[in-house]
């Protein structure tokens, strides 16, 4: 992947070159200017060559690497790309070195060298034309096959690995994704009525397993990405698409919206937490659960309500995440399985009052809390999951109040802010058609109980 | 046709009788009205440029913007709507008013000169195409109002240059922005469609005497396909729009998910239109670099008739490609393995002309001037574009590449690098025969490397963003992703380039003024244009040229006695048919472009009434097209006559015939 070197070694060459041309009879001041001009040509150079190593984009291992891939369609797709850098790259290097030498050893040296006699005027040689033709398909050839290969092999779950596949359907919202287990129920009330799971910006899925995900949208074209485990495949309404991922063994990955889908597209993220088999089928039991109710018997120590007493200010855009849980997201999501410490079961009482006072329920759903709304994510064990507002912010107490203290602020155009359809959000759209009103307004004890409500649900 | 047989025809129209005052053929060669009633080829393509070169400052300020954001992680400089619009307006600006017009300022200004002609087939046409182009180009631009003076509803596009449905629809875009893109983009449409139906014509009809078609000079080749692609790929924009539009006005389902409308389909209408449109902004470049290596190598093209043929065939294969841009839609394994052939086919014709590039070096006395180095720099850095290119035909390897950062390095290594590269070497290369100044040597090389260096800090990068999983169109990003650094690299690049513009452009403006003058043929050129004075008169040729070689000019230049007699000759023969004839000013054009502009306002800034009625919506657009109606019945009204130019034996005119109707 160095390929600007030779090229701008080259052309560092042709500065220098160019610069004392001469024509050019230039005063001191220019030549001083060209000398200026040509040292930081070189410096430029030297300092991409150097700082190679030190620079982290070279290394291209970040939570959305390509480059550093965890499954198989993940990997077949990088070997792809692999061969189409190695064939480019000889090209290149043969085409670059035959242009280079082609412009110092032709290139007029002095003025009687421009106004010689003019070169022989031929007009090609029709055997060197057809040549480097023949050798351009062959080049060709080398890619293409193993891209026919690629298309076949990723498109869908291998047809050995069909029976045993996975099944999820991903559904794209503005701006957050829903994830429904079609094969699985849970539990929808005491008395044994049954739903498939659902849940929202966390896909769990087995490790090791191919796993095909039906991708669907609600309202505009999304596009379904985990860069280490795949390439995207788009979320397009009326559209059936299917994607197949897997991941080589347990993992935590970062995915994105791929696809400009309005306002807030940049911050449309989502998580894929692959476990192995016996760890996946405990969260399936946990999920199918209701929602946690918690009584004073169950909790520890009540805490002190001070905690979150004061809201602290965050700047547009801030970042919402901590480097203790990005360095082991795996370790902090499992530690987000079980039930937080301190919990204050009064608090939590009082904020499940707070949501259903509020008219939540009219668009998230909490299983066996009377909370049934369908257009936002489903909340029922919002508390084991890393991450709300649809990947962006880490699910921690200061996130979540700043998230529900203003969401506007944190997901530019929301829909939990202006509300969706015909529900409304925090605000209400006037009947005029213009304008808004304040629908939703929590104070600060509001948001407190809201925290440690949504948070007990585990 | 025979150049003598035409102007014979040309000298029985003009016994036409008196006209009546409003058909009075404007004589105005100077000031506001000598601009907007000019039909001179020469001039329109000077207003092409100049708006051209306006609206790349305008796109470029946007991209310094764009970049200003990205500098650093969770950057607040500017809100998401605010950096959504921005990037679907670089994209268009550069595209529609940037690089296209540019273009279509050197096929109005050169063209017409390669090929021996006075002007082009229909000189109101063109002023025509030219004038609704800049309609266009309003109401792309008007909705900035919206931000600008906080105006409710009101704002430049926002969805993108490409528009996706159902993101355009009423539901998910209630405001105007998308209006303002759909009438943009027809206006646009109606120009570019007009303009190249023109030049097809001036081509294939107005070649001068011996100027075989396999004897074009390669800018005109390009020229002539980049002026079909145009004429076959706009129609698909075009039907597109007019049906989001129904969408959005009356209530149609072409796109409308709730009354089973199909979001892909605008997909594929679109890029049936835009891939070929990829063609259509870098051919133009690619005859460019074909009229500069061989002038200054100082030998002929290398392979011409590959060089042609394998144009040809990148506009005919650019049809057949168009899916590799939905490879990630779930097409299915058939159609995308089909549209990955496709795609790699079209690397063999590019390359074919990057290796007939290097021959033409070969063996030649290499003349190392600025256009020459911008012509060097785009073949390395159009090669870059290309590897990028076939990577991405790779379907599997462009389903983690597709709207990543590396597509981005990608077209910016194809459009910066190529198209505008080529360009901007155009532009010092023709600078001396438009303007008969020369551009100072040391500061174009000056902005060249200033240029060079700014452009491959900016977009070598992103290659590894977008390979690192950076998402494009986003306005922010959090630090914990590895991406910060190629960012910042990124955004001083581009700062440094926008530098590097800003030098060659105060230079440019510079010699217009103040430039050292030259004699004509500066370069020691190969083709027509520069056998004429600089800046070329009015009326081009004093004698229409035969056509002998290939390189006419060099031929000519070889063999001057032969040249003398036979120019004497055809001189006597036109004289004997009247003199030069010469097509008259006409401000209809402007009258029928201005009456479009008021429809494109009526229908974008109003809203519908709900009652019955005419309100400001439906009345304004009647008003416009009254207005587009009455300029092209007095067009056509007025007729199609000119006047005659004679000149005496030092090429003076002795008789400025203006109103000489005989």
């Amino acid at each position: 992947m160095q390929k600007p070197s030779p090229t701008l070694l080259a052309f560092g060459d042709i500065a220098y070159q160019t610069f004392s041309f001469p024509h050019d009879h230039m005063p001191t001041l220019h030549s001083t200017i060209a000398r200026c001009a040509r040292a930081a040509a070189a410096l430029a150079g030297v300092v991409l060559l150097a700082g190679c190593d030190k620079i982290n984009f070279w290394r291209m291992d970040g939570h959305q690497s390509t480059i550093v891939v965890e499954g198989p369609v993940a990997r077949e797709q990088l070997d792809l790309f692999i061969i189409t850098c190695w064939v480019s790259l000889v090209i290149f290097i043969v085409v670059g070195a035959v242009l280079a030498y082609a412009t110092f050893k032709f290139r007029a040296r002095s003025a009687d060298d421009e106004h010689a006699e003019p070169p022989p005027q031929g007009h090609g040689n029709p055997l060197i034309e057809l040549s480097l033709i023949v050798a351009s398909v062959l080049a060709l050839v080398v890619i293409a096959i193993p891209t026919m290969k690629g298309i076949w092999n990723t498109y869908d779950v291998p047809e050995a690995e069909r029976k045993d596949a996975y099944e999820v359907t991903a559904t794209g919202y503005q701006w957050w994704f829903k994830f429904e287990y079609k094969s699985e129920t849970a539990m929808t009330d005491a008395k044994g009525g049954k739903t498939p799971l659902i849940t929202a910006n966390e896909l769990v899925i087995p490790a090791g397993r191919a796993v095909r995900i039906h991708l669907r949208s609600f309202d505009v074209i999304h596009s379904f990405w985990v860069p280490k485990l795949g390439g995207k495949v788009d979320m397009i309404p009326n559209r059936a698409n299917i994607l197949y991922l897997k991941a080589d063994k347990p993992g935590y990955f970062w995915g994105q919206c791929a696809e400009y889908c309005g306002d807030s597209h940049a911050v449309m993220r989502f998580r894929v937490i692959a476990l192995d088999k016996k760890e996946f089928a405990e969260w399936l039991e946990q999920q199918a659960q209701l929602g946690r109710t918690v009584t004073p018997s169950i909790a520890s120590t009540p805490a002190p309500r001070g905690q979150f007493a004061a809201l602290r200010q965050f700047k547009e855009n801030e970042a919402g995440i901590t480097i203790a849980y990005d360095t082991e997201p795996l370790k902090a999501w499992r530690t987000k399985q079980d039930p937080e410490k301190n919990e204050d079961p009064a608090l939590i009482a009082q904020g499940r009052e707070v949501f259903k006072k509020n008219s939540c329920a009219n668009c998230h759903t909490i299983r066996g809390h009377d909370a049934g709304g369908v257009t936002a994510p489903d909340l029922t064990h919002f508390g084991s999951r890393t991450t709300l507002a649809g990947g962006l912010l880490e699910n921690d107490a200061t996130q979540l109040r700043r998230w529900i203290h203003d969401p506007l602020a944190v997901k530019p155009g929301n829909k939990m802010h202006f509300g969706v359809g015909a529900m409304a959000g925090y605000v209400k759209k006037n009947d005029s058609g213009k304008g808004y009103t304040r629908n939703i307004t929590l104070t600060a004890d509001d948001e407190v109980a809201l925290v440690a409500y949504l948070h007990s649900l585990k | 046709m025979d150049a003598t047989v035409k102007s014979a025809h040309l000298t029985h129209e003009e016994h036409a009788p008196a006209q009546p005052a409003l058909l009075t053929h404007p004589s105005a060669k100077y000031g506001l009205m000598g601009w907007l009633t000019t039909v001179d080829h020469k001039k329109i393509g000077f207003l092409y440029g100049l708006f051209a070169l306006i609206f790349f400052l305008v796109g470029g300020f946007e991209a310094l913007l764009i970049r200003t954001q990205l500098m650093k992680p969770n950057n607040d400089f500017m809100s998401a709507q605010l950096y959504n619009t921005m990037f679907t307006m670089h994209g268009t600006t550069m595209i529609f008013l940037a690089v296209m017009p540019l273009s279509a300022a050197f096929f109005n200004f050169i063209m017409p000169l390669q090929i021996g002609a006075r002007d082009v087939a229909f000189p109101r046409l063109n002023a025509f195409s030219l004038w609704t182009f800049v309609a266009g180009a309003i109401i792309l631009n008007v909705g900035w109002i919206g931000p600008i003076f906080g105006i409710e509803g009101h704002n430049a596009p926002d969805a993108g240059w490409y528009g996706y449905s159902p993101l355009t629809s009423k539901v998910f875009s209630p405001g105007h922005s998308v209006d303002y893109w759909i009438m943009g983009l027809q206006l646009l449409g109606v120009a570019s469609i007009a303009a190249s139906l023109n030049f097809i014509v001036t081509i294939i009809n107005m070649r001068a005497p011996g100027m075989t078609m396999m004897r074009l000079p390669v800018f005109t080749w390009m020229t002539l396909f980049t002026a079909f692609l145009i004429v076959l790929s706009f129609p698909f924009i075009t039907i597109a729009l007019v049906e989001v539009m129904m969408d959005r006005n009356f209530g149609t389902s072409f796109f409308e998910v709730s009354g089973g409308g199909m979001p892909i389909l605008w997909q594929h209408l679109f890029w049936v239109f835009g891939h070929p449109e990829v063609y259509i902004l870098i051919l133009p470049a690619m005859g460019i670099i074909s009229e500069i290596l061989p002038t200054f190598s100082r030998k002929p093209l290398f392979g011409y008739p590959i060089v042609v043929f394998s144009g040809a065939s990148i506009g005919f294969l650019g049809f057949a490609v168009w899916s590799h841009h939905m490879f990630t839609t779930g097409m299915g394994t058939v159609a995308t393995a089909a549209f990955a052939l496709a795609t790699m086919a079209i690397a063999v014709p590019t390359g074919v002309k990057i290796f007939n590039w290097i021959g033409t070096l070969w063996g030649g006395h290499i003349m190392m001037r600025t256009p020459m180095m911008f012509a060097l720099g785009f073949v390395w850095m159009f090669m870059i574009g290309g590897f990028s290119g076939v990577m991405h035909s790779a379907a599997p390897a462009d389903a983690q590449q597709n709207d990543s950062y590396f597509v981005i390095a990608h077209f910016h290594y194809v459009l910066i690098g190529g198209s505008i590269f080529a360009l901007l070497a155009g532009l010092h290369y023709w600078f001396p025969l438009m303007f008969g100044r020369k551009v100072s040597e040391f500061w174009g090389k000056l902005s060249f490397w200033v240029i060079f260096i700014g452009f491959n800090v900016t977009f070598f990068p992103m290659h590894f963003l977008g390979l690192n999983g950076m998402p494009r169109r986003t306005f922010t990003y959090d630090p914990n992703l590895g991406w910060d650094t190629a960012n910042f690299i990124a955004t001083m690049g581009s700062y440094v380039l926008g530098i590097g513009m800003t030098i060659y452009f105060i230079v440019l403006a510079y010699t217009f003024f103040k430039g050292e003058k030259v004699k004509k043929d500066y370069w020691d050129g190969r083709t027509l244009e520069w056998s004429l004075d600089n800046p070329p008169p009015e009326y081009n040729f004093r004698v229409i040229p035969t056509v002998h070689d290939r390189d006419a000019w060099w031929y000519e230049k070889n063999h001057k006695e032969e040249i003398a007699k036979e120019q004497a000759a055809h001189a006597k023969a036109e004289e004997a048919h009247g003199g030069i004839h010469m097509p008259f000013g006409s401000i209809w054009p402007f009258v029928a472009s201005l009456g479009l502009l008021i429809v494109a306002i009526g229908v974008t800034m109003f809203t519908s009434k709900t009652t019955p009625g005419i309100g400001p919506k439906l009345g304004l657009t009647l008003v416009g097209g009254l207005v587009t109606f009455i300029g092209i019945y007095f067009w056509s009204l007025e007729g199609n006559e000119g006047y005659h130019i004679h000149l005496d034996k030092d090429g003076k005119v002795i008789e400025d015939g203006h109103h000489d109707k005989h």
